[in-house]
């Protein structure tokens, strides 16, 4: 084998290499808070910028807070406090609703331990 | 080396490569919205991410559509029909409902009359016809009165299409049911749609078709007190439902009300903090989850099997877990009970 096929196999066998860690390796556990409303995702957050939303609904508006790399449903419309009873989301699949406000605030990533919670 | 064999060895190469990343990789495509009064959970495993997604927006339009016809509250073809049965009228009944009410009828008898689709009118008086029920809870004359009247589903009269009520107190509702028969529909229509593997979860009832890859499906059952009682793997087409006295209520005057009445007292049930059941039909998994909380401790081993359900198990308010040996089989708890009592069925 001359130099130049040593090469061209090292090429390849890196560029094989490259691919399956672009494209088939387990994705890393996200750091992301997802907004939905009714059936539309309103917007998608990096938990590592502090800041407080108003997301304005049909009852009313909802003030989402981040902080330290987590969230919260700061207040919310709805008699009972569900959405703020949530408390703060920091791991993946760690959800806050507010059905008058028809939303859910939901931390994204991999790291779930269930598939789907049964309640 | 030739230079043929040198090509082949580099296009051969190449051509893995192009393949790797030419297909994309089997994944969960999560979805959660709001639909059916609810949060719907849309967990689909698939290679091909425009086709789970279709699939969800699918799923959302039908979910719309079976909301506005079976909602117990809000202006449905479900509330024109109770409007016209208190009337006394016979009506020519819509093949959405027919099904429905049929299955409803025999389950109800099957669970002696615990879960009972036909007492609109009580949860109307409890308050539970709101998305937010704030109380405050009926006075008891009222509860008397209207359980006096007697409404049972043997009231509702079917026959070749067309339905009638014989008793005027009967008031049908569909909230311990008609999600399982959601379930049900929405697994058929994605299997139509090809997708043989995924979770439909609805406001925390499930159905779990196939499995993400060489595992099976993960589910955590909700501890009453918070956090995780126990997790469970799903075999393909198997429903897993949960009722519990957390799920809806209300507080009036420093007492709580749940949502979950038993129709011999017109009171919320007692004795029981949650039931959960597997069973591959979600229809019958939903009525049977209410008729088992009802029971309570004394009877759910009998109604469990009047009605056909052999993964069950119950907490009770003292945290004794009451389970069946199948179900007690497949469970790995999260958290130890005060008591566990295996029932062989």
């Amino acid at each position: 084998m001359s130099r130049a096929d040593a090469l061209v196999l090292i090429m390849a066998a890196g560029l094989v290499a490259f691919s399956y860690a672009s494209f088939w390796a387990p994705a890393a556990p996200g750091s992301e808070l997802r907004i939905v409303q009714g059936d539309s995702e309103l917007m998608r957050l990096s938990l590592s910028s502090d800041q407080v939303l108003e997301v304005a609904g049909p009852a009313g508006i909802t003030h989402v807070e981040i902080r330290d790399g987590a969230a919260r449903c700061a207040s919310s419309p709805g008699p009972r406090g569900i959405c703020e009873g949530a408390g703060w989301l920091r791991e993946a699949g760690d959800v806050a609703v507010s059905l008058p406000n028809r939303l859910i605030i939901e931390v994204l990533g991999q790291a779930e331990r269930f598939d789907s919670l049964n309640y | 080396m030739k230079a043929g064999v040198r090509l082949c060895l580099f296009l051969g190469v190449i051509g893995i490569t192009a393949l790797l990343t030419a297909c994309d990789r089997p994944d969960i495509h999560r979805d959660r919205f709001i639909a059916f009064g609810t949060v719907i959970e849309l967990s689909i495993y698939s290679s091909d991410a425009r086709a789970a997604a279709e699939a969800a927006q699918l799923i959302r339009e039908e979910l719309e559509e079976m909301h506005q016809a079976w909602h117990a509250w809000q202006p449905s073809l479900l509330t024109q029909t109770n409007e016209l049965l208190a009337l006394g009228h016979e009506l020519l009944i819509h093949p959405q409902l027919l099904p429905l009410l049929e299955d409803a009828r025999r389950l109800s008898e099957a669970s002696d009359g615990l879960f009972h689709p036909g007492l609109g009118q009580l949860f109307a008086l409890w308050g539970f016809h709101s998305d937010e029920p704030l109380g405050p809870s009926p006075s008891d004359e009222e509860i008397t009165a209207l359980l006096d009247a007697h409404p049972s589903m043997q009231d509702l009269i079917i026959d070749a299409g067309f339905i009638k009520s014989t008793n005027p107190a009967l008031q049908l509702d569909l909230g311990a049911y008609a999600k399982g028969y959601a379930l049900d529909q929405l697994s058929d229509l994605l299997r139509k749609q090809g997708i043989e593997n995924a979770i439909i979860n609805a406001g925390g009832d499930l159905k779990a078709m196939g499995r993400p890859g060489k595992r099976p499906w993960r589910i955590g059952i909700r501890d009453p007190n918070n956090g995780v009682l126990a997790g469970i793997d799903t075999r393909d087409n198997e429903a897993i439902f949960t009722s519990g006295d957390y799920e809806r209520y209300f507080e009036f005057e420093g007492q709580r009300f749940h949502h979950i009445l038993d129709p011999r007292t017109g009171y919320p049930a007692r004795g029981t903090r949650s039931v959960t059941v597997i069973h591959e039909n979600a229809a019958q998994a939903d009525a049977a989850v209410t008729a088992l909380f009802v029971a309570g401790p004394e009877r759910w081993l009998d109604i469990a099997q009047q009605m056909g359900m052999h993964y069950v198990m119950l907490l009770d308010d003292e945290d004794v877990l009451h389970v069946t040996e199948p179900m007690q089989n497949r469970l790995v708890l999260e958290r130890q009970p005060a008591a566990v009592r295996v029932y062989r069925p």
